[in-house]
């Protein structure tokens, strides 16, 4: 019933999404270079679309390839920041 | 008395009656009450046979209703027309009407399982946790947790 509260997140209109401008985006998208980030909260923009990100998952970087259906989910979505519980047996017994 | 297959209890006041509809509550079912122009305090079955018709006719396509003519509101100074004469037409802008964007029952039922889908097909983690019968908003899963682990499917029908 309230489009625009679904596709701003919350966010008042006039700040926009929030993102990180990354720096030579253009040069990434040419020679498939990930981008290293830790910038999880960052709003898939449509000019990331086929951009490799190495998201920071808050141990090591996952990787993340944008597609289309991406657009405005942000970075962080796509890097799981928990582990699976495995049980383990214990051993000396 | 059954509107689109869904039975609204006689007794029942026309404004609480109608949040047995899947995706009407009670501020929704006001509205649709003003606009179709049936009293706040009428009961379902003093519904006439019109009011039922206009009723069933906006649910079963809110988008294709016809849109409510809007007018301007008075101003301190306004002085009406003399009697007999024909009031003035005046531009008014079309506010957004948002019954006219409400989904219901199966349509409502098909947006939310296409949406969740969607997280599915992305991979997020909103729906890597649908598919884990798991809470999606961070709740705790130690104990409890039994609505998620009823309700959470990627393919979720209530």
């Amino acid at each position: 019933m309230w489009p625009t509260a679904v596709v701003q997140g919350g966010r008042s209109a006039w700040k926009g999404p929030f993102f990180v401008a990354f720096p030579n985006l253009k040069h990434a998208l040419e020679n498939n270079i990930a981008i290293k980030t830790q910038a999880r909260s960052c709003t898939i923009l449509p000019n990331f679309i086929g951009l490799r990100f190495m998201v920071h998952n808050g141990k090591d970087y996952v990787p993340v390839t944008v597609t289309q259906d991406m657009v405005g989910h942000k970075l962080g979505e796509f890097a799981i920041t928990r582990k699976r519980f495995t049980y383990k047996a214990t051993k000396n017994k | 008395m059954h509107v689109l297959g869904v039975l609204l209890p006689e007794n029942q006041l026309v404004k609480h009656a109608l949040t047995h509809f899947y995706g009407v509550g009670k501020t929704t079912a006001l509205r649709l009450c003003a606009r179709v122009q049936i009293h706040e305090r009428c009961r379902v079955r003093n519904l006439n046979q019109s009011q039922v018709t206009a009723l069933t006719a906006f649910l079963s396509s809110p988008a294709n209703s016809p849109p409510v003519a809007p007018h301007a509101l008075a101003a301190p100074n306004y002085i009406p027309p003399a009697l007999g004469q024909p009031l003035p037409e005046t531009e008014v802008p079309t506010p957004p009407d948002r019954l006219r964007e409400i989904k219901i029952e199966s349509d409502l039922r098909r947006q939310m399982r296409e949406n969740i889908a969607h997280q599915r097909m992305i991979g997020s983690y909103v729906g890597r946790r649908h598919a884990m019968h798991l809470p999606v908003r961070g709740q705790n899963t130690q104990s409890n947790a039994r609505t998620a682990r009823k309700l959470n499917r990627v393919e979720r029908y209530n």
